[in-house]
């Protein structure tokens, strides 16, 4: 970028804020999927490190198996926290998604004051990917935990994903840096009849690092032992 | 290692702290000479006369005409054994009354900074000992509870018997087979084969002893080897720290209930700090003015000493208490105490404000939740296929 480009836009900065032209694209560190596709849709090739990304979407949509599989990914460079509300992680399924079981730390919190709790100390404490499992039902306190949170995930530069069932809380709407939304297509079933995947759509909700509104379709197979 | 501490027979103390005349003098314990009954303890000198503990008395008097026979005060054996384990208690929480008694175990480990120099250390609890019961004790070292009893047994006063961890084959490998705690059966039946040493018994493998004398003799194999699984149990002091205060007149007021409640806090902090203790439970006891008395129980994690700890505990609950009828007196006791120290390893744990390890902060959320909150799964191949055999889970 020219020298006098970059001048007026710093004027511009100082006067109007963060009204000001800023690059299309910055350049930001992600941590990549694990899924190609998906990298390409986030528009920074991952997930943003320090972060907060939502993955919503009705049941059945593969947003968890789209987690688990980037979990699972993480899990084979450095370590991991899954921190699993609902209680129905099977690390078996990690296992066939090649994860390193050795790397992941499983919290099974209470309530959520102890989730984000352990979400906080384990973040900061150099954790990777820290990735929330939301209850299905709509817990009071998130919003009031958030912040302290991703201070630490931004302090740290770990990477935080939130699965949520429910409709997103505004706050959690507001702090997230990246909404996908997901939606199932079709299942695909084997010659067999077994189900052997799903076919996704994805939709960039909410992108503060690149381009919202981009969607891509792609299929997502089971990992079948 | 561990230190087994052995004196007299705790009725033989007891009965010399009553009447020190008695001392040096051939002393049996158990009745009179006319009555009915077994010899429950002797002293050295009626021992050297051939009395034995669990012999009837008529044949105690046989064999020493001229002891002296007297009962045994069984109160004061009670009180000679619990100020031997409180003595010990005084030097480190460690403690554990041994079946036998005049035996107590005291684990060392946890005072080698303090006592760097295990002699002193030895002759330290000589000294306390024989200033609380006016008898030195014989004192055996060793790593396990059977061994420091073997070495304890062989000790004399102010002469203890010290067996280093990588020595207890060796040690044992002399010494007879009657230390190890087996049947008469048991015993004739090594005799017969020849086997009268450890020695000779550490020379046989596990198998051929296990089809030889059974699974059950496996037991004394070990301890001819030196192995001993049994773990301390350890003793507590009857502590009981309770502070109350009565109302007068009766208060009904939030801020005022507070007011005691901390001030009751600072004292149960004071006697638990004398004491090296921490509590994990705390009882409030709120007798209200006509009604029956309110019981709130707070539970802690881990042991808590400071007054602010026990006041953080106590507030919320005392806010949330349905107190229907002023109170007439407050009463906070703490339960469930344990040695203070136990708490220390948290202390040195880096907090929020520093970067501290991911096993650091695990350790850290185990202690401030529950060990199960942070989990690590593995899967066991060999397992039947459904998920709760397959996947094993454990505290991170």
């Amino acid at each position: 970028m020219p020298d006098r480009l970059q001048q007026a836009i710093t004027v511009l900065q100082t006067r109007f804020g963060s009204a000001a032209p800023r690059p299309a694209q910055p350049d930001h560190p992600a941590r990549p999927s694990g899924i190609a596709e998906l990298d390409d849709l986030t528009g920074i090739g991952g997930w943003p490190v320090g972060r907060l990304s939502l993955l919503a979407g009705p049941i059945g949509s593969g947003k968890r198996t789209i987690a688990q599989r980037s979990v699972a990914s993480a899990s084979r460079e450095g370590s991991v926290v899954y921190i699993d509300f609902p209680g129905r992680l099977d690390p078996q399924f990690l296992s066939r998604f090649g994860a390193d079981l050795g790397r992941l730390l499983i919290v099974r919190p209470k309530n959520i004051r102890e989730g984000m709790a352990s979400a906080r100390v384990l973040a900061r404490a150099g954790a990777d990917l820290v990735c929330l499992d939301l209850p299905r039902t709509r817990e009071a306190g998130i919003d009031a935990e958030l912040p302290h949170l991703l201070h630490r995930v931004a302090e740290a530069t770990s990477t935080l994903l939130l699965i949520q069932d429910a409709e997103a809380d505004d706050a959690v709407r507001y702090y997230a840096s990246l909404i996908l939304a997901f939606q199932r297509s079709a299942f695909i079933f084997g010659r067999d009849g077994d189900l052997k995947g799903l076919q996704l759509e994805a939709t960039v909700m909410k992108n503060r690092l690149a381009a919202p509104g981009r969607r891509a379709r792609w299929l997502m197979p089971y990992p079948i032992p | 290692m561990i230190a087994c501490i052995r004196t007299p027979h705790p009725s033989l103390v007891a009965a010399w702290l009553t009447a020190p005349a008695l001392r040096n003098q051939p002393l049996i314990l158990g009745g009179l000479a006319n009555e009915r009954g077994t010899v429950i303890a002797a002293s050295t000198e009626a021992r050297a006369l051939g009395v034995r503990e669990g012999k009837s008395l008529n044949q105690a008097q046989q064999v020493a005409p001229d002891a002296i026979f007297q009962p045994a005060d069984e109160p004061a054996t009670a009180r000679v054994r619990a100020r031997l384990l409180a003595t010990l208690h005084g030097i480190s929480p460690e403690v554990a009354a041994a079946d036998d008694p005049g035996y107590a175990f005291l684990r060392l480990d946890s005072l080698a900074l303090r006592w760097p120099d295990r002699r002193r250390l030895l002759e330290e609890i000589v000294r306390r000992v024989e200033s609380t019961l006016a008898v030195p004790p014989a004192i055996g070292v060793a790593g396990t509870l059977f061994v420091s009893k073997v070495a304890a047994d062989q000790a004399e006063p102010r002469a203890p018997v010290i067996v280093e961890v990588t020595q207890t084959s060796a040690y044992l490998a002399a010494l007879s087979v009657d230390v190890l705690p087996i049947d008469e059966d048991l015993r004739q039946y090594l005799e017969l084969l020849g086997l009268r040493t450890l020695g000779a018994l550490q020379a046989i493998s596990r198998p051929a002893f296990r089809r030889q004398f059974g699974i059950k003799a496996l037991e004394a194999y070990d301890l001819a080897l030196g192995i001993d699984r049994r773990r301390l149990r350890r003793w507590h002091p009857p502590h009981r720290i309770e502070e109350a205060q009565p109302l007068e007149p009766p208060i009904d007021d939030t801020q005022a209930l507070q007011f005691i409640a901390h001030a009751l806090s600072e004292r149960i902090s004071e006697s638990l700090l004398a004491a090296g203790l921490g509590t994990r439970m705390i009882r409030i006891v709120l007798d209200q003015e006509g009604i029956g008395p309110l019981l709130i129980e707070v539970s802690f994690a881990y042991p808590v000493t400071m007054t602010g700890e026990i006041f953080d505990g106590i507030r919320p609950r005392l806010l949330k208490a349905s107190i229907a009828a002023p109170l007439e007196r407050i009463t906070v006791r703490a339960g469930r105490l344990e040695p203070g120290y136990m708490r220390q390893p948290g202390l040195l744990l880096r907090r929020d404000g520093f970067q501290e390890s991911l096993a650091d902060a695990i350790a850290r959320l185990q202690e401030e939740y529950r060990p199960e909150l942070v989990q690590r799964a593995s899967l066991r191949q060999d397992a039947p296929p459904l998920p709760d055999r397959r996947i094993l889970w454990k505290p991170a």
